[in-house]
């Protein structure tokens, strides 16, 4: 046991910072590549969920049909391999197909994006599927095209509903991440090989791994429970009166105005 | 006073071979106030539903101001905007507030400041008795407050013509009336409204022009006295004998 921990020790004073530096790498591969996701996966499933209508000139219609296999495909592509194959396929296939070097990080950040961009793709789909039908009604009514009623109404309510989804793929990819290893990416994984290299102290250094990925993983989770909960507002709300009796519902405080709609004409 | 807002000639609907509305005729005046009544499943929401193209007409004319909605270049959304829509279900956007409710479709349709947004939809709150609840959230909210919150977003809008289905459905007895007292005043004020209603009374009392539907088609219509207190068909006689009692 002494010796566990003097090898502990050992680590960490040697690569200490190297570590905290790996899990800073990793949060930031993680964080971005889920942001990006996001937006490519609210792309993706709001133009998947353009309603077509019989009259829609045939143009429109052609096209809406392209583009939403275009998507089926990478989704069913990126979702269907493992992310450490795509790492070395697009790290790699660039620079044969190409003739060009990517850098690590935009090379890491692109991936890891891309992936998440077809998992979130799926949830947000569902996401948008999932709002009552009648909020889109009630915008349409009020003379809200597609796009207006999908930033206004059903993006926001979606979103809400796909933040434990998000949070997951947010926790998936601090683990996940770890594969971008094979590319070079200097994540804690990647330091961890670094320190074990040098060392030959497999055991401690993996446990010192285990655990700053563990407090990564468990923070995240607890930050977006937050973010829910706030996200949901307060459960009362405060009457803009001083009337007491609007606090009974009903129109007992409701006195008929003299002025007429058509001042307002 | 004349001039139609709305006119509707020969409209069809088919949901496949399924024929819900045929030959429907009728148009509105500005100041009108139309209720279609008759059975479930006649058809009344369809109509009002292919009125604000929630609905694709299979057949017909509908035209706005003497212009076929249906013309390449007649702005679908634009005739929204101008023709309101409250449902039985009252559809508030969950997402916010009933101030924000009031505000989007002035600041997003029709392009308005926020502050002019505000204060227009704060008199029309104020007007449906629920100004109060400015910062409340629709689900904080009973089903009669609901109503009133919808009918002051559509209002907000300014249409030309509000459309109801059957607003008061979905009710509570003690909260229909309080919908009711809101959609009277609107008509004294010489809103021009088409509503689909089984509240016998307001069709009597409030609106100027009765439209009976039976199976798709319209069966007879009229002014209030002529179908309530001399209805020449049958089928009206039965129907309205059913609601008296
Ligand atoms: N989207 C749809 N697809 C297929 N059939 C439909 C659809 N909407 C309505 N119908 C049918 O059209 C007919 C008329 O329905 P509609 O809702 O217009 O009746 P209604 O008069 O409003 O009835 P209620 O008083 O119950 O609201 C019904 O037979 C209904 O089943
Ligand atoms: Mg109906």
């Amino acid at each position: 046991m002494a010796e566990f921990i003097e090898g502990i020790v050992k680590v960490w004073n040697g690569y200490g910072s190297s570590f905290l530096n790996g899990a800073l790498n990793t949060l930031i591969v993680s964080l971005v590549g889920t942001i990006a996701g996001c937006i490519i996966g609210f792309g993706v499933g709001v133009v998947q969920t353009i309603p077509t209508d019989k009259k829609d000139p045939l143009w429109k219609r052609v096209i809406l049909t392209v583009v939403n296999l275009i998507l089926k495909g990478y989704v069913e592509l990126f979702r269907g391999t493992p992310m450490i194959v795509q790492s070395v396929f697009i790290y790699y296939g660039v620079r044969m197909v190409f003739d060009y070097q990517m850098d690590v990080w935009p090379a890491a950040l692109f991936i890891v994006s891309i992936n998440t961009g077809a998992y979130m793709a799926e949830t947000v789909r569902g996401g948008i599927l999932s709002i009552d039908p009648g909020q889109t009604e009630g915008a349409k009514a009020i003379g809200m095209n597609h796009f207006q009623t999908m930033m206004n109404v059903i993006i926001p309510q979606a979103f809400r509903n796909i933040i434990p989804q998000i949070g997951n793929n947010f926790i998936i990819n601090i683990k996940d991440t770890s594969v971008l290893s094979v590319i070079s990416f200097a994540d804690l994984f990647f330091t961890h090989k670094s320190a074990v290299g040098a060392l030959y102290l497999y055991f401690e250094s993996a446990t010192i791994t285990m655990a700053i990925y563990l407090v990564m993983t468990v923070t995240a989770s607890a930050l977006l429970r937050l973010l829910e909960k706030k996200m949901d507002g307060d459960d009362n709300y405060d009457l803009a009166t001083t009337d007491t009796l609007a606090y009974t519902s009903g129109l007992l405080s409701y006195h008929p105005k003299e002025k007429t709609l058509e001042d307002f004409k | 006073m004349s001039e139609n807002i709305i006119e509707i000639q020969h409209l069809e609907k088919n949901f496949g071979s399924h024929k819900v509305l045929s030959d429907i005729d009728f148009s509105v005046k500005k100041g009108d106030v139309t209720t279609i009544i008759g059975v479930s499943g006649s058809g009344k929401s369809t109509l009002l539903r292919c009125i604000n193209v929630l609905e694709t007409p299979s057949g017909g004319k509908i035209l706005f101001h003497g212009n076929d909605i249906d013309e390449k270049g007649f702005s679908v959304t634009d005739y929204r905007a101008k023709v309101g829509m409250v449902f039985q279900s009252f559809n508030l956007f969950s997402n916010m507030t009933v101030l924000q409710n009031c505000m989007v479709g002035q600041v997003k349709v029709l392009g308005k400041k926020k502050a002019e947004a505000e204060e227009k939809a704060k008199y029309f709150l104020e007007k449906v008795g629920m100004l109060p609840y400015i910062n409340a959230k629709p689900k904080q909210l009973s089903g009669g407050q609901k109503q009133r919150v919808a009918i002051a977003r559509a209002l907000a809008m300014e249409p030309e013509v509000l459309l109801f289905d059957e607003p008061t459905s979905a009710l509570d007895p003690q909260m229909v009336g309080e919908v009711l007292a809101v959609m009277r005043q609107l008509a004294a004020e010489g809103l021009t409204m088409i509503v689909v209603t089984h509240e016998m009374a307001f069709a009597r009392d409030v609106s100027n022009h009765v439209v009976f539907m039976k199976d798709g088609v319209i069966w007879e219509e009229g002014t209030p006295e002529d179908i309530f207190a001399n209805p020449k068909k049958e089928e009206t006689k039965d129907f309205l004998s059913r609601f008296i009692n």
